[in-house]
């Protein structure tokens, strides 16, 4: 190969100094006798010239359309944008064009009669590469493809070129011409759009979206991303050449014709909620955004397909809830109205403000223990908790809880709820929980045998002596028949001297929760 | 005015079928009623309990709630209406929220003054109950 190039001139040896002056002169000579010829043939003055060869005397005849068509030839290298350089059949650079000097800087006049080599050296990526270059030049008498040229200056420049093996007028070859492009630029511009190409490919594949193009003449589609298969059940291959209302997104061919025809207009179409079936017949809520775009002059409609069906189902969902809150809400109140006339009906005028404020307060604990369950249920020890929340000091002492962990429905916590309160309200004021000493055992089992039951007591014991009440107040109404229908259970209620007594039974699957499935 | 029945016109009292899950409204709906001079034939607090004491039968009109412990009462209304037995639906659901079978029914909304329970029921029996409706 080729020694490295180097600046031209190459380094002189001091040595051969003088004999290299002397053949400069020489070169000299012969460069400016050669433009002399070259100035005189592209000016028309020459007719023909006579080359002396090997082979004999060659004529080369400029008269007439071939000297015009030469003198053309050669304004033409001139002024392309292209390098162009000729080498004779050593390689020596016979010529070259002003694009070429910019490209590897270096004048006309240092190129001429040196070697190629001195200019740029050429890198194949493969040893293969170069040979099949100089088998296609052999064969065919041209090659083209792209290489780097590693320039005097150091410069490796990516070239696109054409070589083309330049011959006598007996068909012998002469030399050779290459045409050779800057590619540089053209690289960097094609990894970018490469880059660019495989980002959007990335977002287009990976996409939870749907998304089609459309061509807007044939209204068929041209390109599925992966997510329409999995929105629809069609493979990519069964998308692609279907019109929209084939594949369920719009009703018939005129309402693909209609779609087409408005984008012509607003260039974008939306449907906010359209209804489809899949190819295995299941129903799809879609929203469908469509736009009219321009790619490199040519029109394309994009199809952006989102599943809604999930954002319709929580709507629907929310509505429901707020159907329920509001259902519930009402219930509460009409309860507060029961709740206040009776204990209008039942209580001292002096007490009312105080003792409907507690019950409220009751329920409102109740309430509390629901939402923060989400409505699933309350933990009865939890319960428990809340309704004796005033007597929290006395727990583990004078106020014992003994129970498994049980769900209660929310109609059961509420009916249990409220009878706790109206046991604490009475144990406080006439009870076990009145002086310093009683105390109250508060216990719940979940039973097996002879069937799925669930029972609750409140026992009081050690405290003042026990008479059961002259009439009936609403506090006995709240812990015997409304605690047990909303247990759909029994309660039983003991006045005996010790302290009272109060025992709760009914069948497990009317009070607690099923954990499968009985949410409410 | 007096919301008592009026037994020279009505020969006996009127007989009512409650069907509540709540029990503090079934008790208080129990309560006032009893108070008018109504008779309660049975409470009925689920689905299944309520369509057993329809089939029985034994009252004139019936209160329903159209929720029975997450469950729609709409089967019970069905039964009444099979039967030509009046009702009046008594829910904190809008009429809008309402299952078909309430279609077209009596409907008010919880919570709802005991006095006006009391006259929508009586407007539903046949003779009004034996009083003027107002």
């Amino acid at each position: 190969m080729a020694k490295r190039p180097s600046d031209p001139p190459p380094p002189v040896n001091p040595l051969a100094r003088s004999t290299l002056l002397a053949e400069n002169a020489g070169l000299r000579t012969r460069l400016e006798e050669a433009e002399d010829t070259l100035r005189a043939i592209r000016s028309g003055e020459v007719d023909a010239f006579v080359v002396e060869s090997a082979a004999g005397l060659q004529v080369y005849n400029l008269q007439g359309q071939d000297a015009d068509a030469n003198r053309i030839r050669g304004e033409m290298l001139a002024q392309v944008s292209d390098a162009v350089i000729a080498v004779d059949d050593q390689t020596h650079i016979t010529y070259v064009n002003a694009a070429a000097e910019r490209l590897y800087a270096a004048t006309a006049s240092q190129c001429l009669g040196r070697a190629v080599s001195d200019i740029y050296q050429a890198l194949w990526p493969t040893p293969q590469d170069q040979a099949a270059e100089t088998a296609a030049l052999a064969e065919r008498g041209e090659w083209r493809g792209e290489r780097v040229h590693l320039t005097h200056d150091g410069r490796e420049l990516s070239v696109e070129l054409g070589v083309t093996v330049l011959r006598d007028s007996c068909g012998r070859p002469a030399g050779r011409l290459a045409v050779i492009r800057d590619v540089a630029e053209r690289k960097r511009h094609e990894n970018r759009v490469l880059v660019s190409e495989i980002r959007y490919r990335r977002l287009f594949e990976a996409a939870n979206d749907g998304v089609l193009i459309i061509d807007p003449q044939t209204r068929k589609i041209i390109e599925a991303n992966p997510f329409m298969t999995r929105l629809l059940g069609y493979t990519h291959g069964q998308l692609i050449g279907k019109e929209l209302y084939q594949i369920g997104l719009l009703k018939d061919e005129a309402a693909s014709q209609e779609m087409v025809r408005m984008l012509q207009w607003t260039s974008q179409v939306r449907y906010d909620d359209l209804p489809l079936k899949t190819r295995d017949g299941r129903h799809q809520d879609v929203e469908v955004v469509a736009n009219l775009y321009d790619e490199n002059d040519r029109p394309v409609i994009q199809c952006n397909i989102r599943d809604i069906t999930g954002r319709k189902r929580s709507e629907a969902h929310v509505g429901m809830l707020m159907a329920e809150v509001n259902h519930r809400a009402k219930n509460l109140l009409a309860v507060v109205q029961v709740v206040a006339s009776q204990t209008v009906k039942h209580g001292d005028p002096a007490t009312f403000a105080a003792r409907f404020s507690e019950r409220i307060g009751s329920l409102a604990a109740g309430q509390d223990l629901l939402v923060n369950n989400q409505w699933k249920g309350v933990e009865v020890s939890e319960l428990v908790e809340a309704q004796l929340a005033h007597f929290k000091d006395l727990f583990g002492t004078r106020v014992l809880l003994l129970g498994p962990p049980a769900q209660l429905t929310a109609g059961a916590a509420q009916g249990i709820g409220m009878a706790l309160h109206e046991l604490a309200t009475n144990a406080a004021k006439y009870g076990a929980l009145s002086d310093g000493a009683g105390r109250v055992h508060i216990t719940w089992q979940v039973t097996a045998d002879p069937e799925p039951g669930f029972a609750m007591s409140w026992l009081e014991e050690a405290g003042p002596r026990v008479a059961a009440p002259g009439r009936a107040g609403f506090g006995q109404v709240v812990i015997g028949r409304i605690a047990e229908a909303s247990v759909q259970g029994r309660a039983e209620v003991n006045y005996e001297e010790t302290g009272l007594s109060w025992r709760l039974s009914t069948s497990s699957s009317n009070v607690l929760i099923d954990t499968e499935n009985r949410s409410l | 005015m007096n919301l008592a029945v009026d037994f020279d016109a009505f020969p006996r009292r009127p007989r009512i079928l409650i069907v509540e899950d709540e029990a503090m409204l079934a008790f208080a709906l129990e309560e006032f009623l009893t108070d008018a001079e109504f008779e309660i034939s049975g409470v009925a607090g689920r689905l299944e309990n309520a369509l057993a004491m329809i089939e029985i039968g034994g009252f004139d009109a019936a209160i329903l709630d159209a929720n029975l412990a997450g469950v729609s009462a709409g089967p019970a209304a069905a039964a009444l209406r099979t039967r030509g037995l009046p009702f009046l639906v008594l829910s904190g659901y809008m009429a809008s929220q309402h299952h078909v079978d309430f279609v077209g029914a009596v409907c008010l909304q919880k919570p709802c003054p005991s006095d006006h329970v009391v006259r929508t029921l009586l407007s539903l029996l046949p003779g009004g109950g034996g009083r003027t409706v107002s």
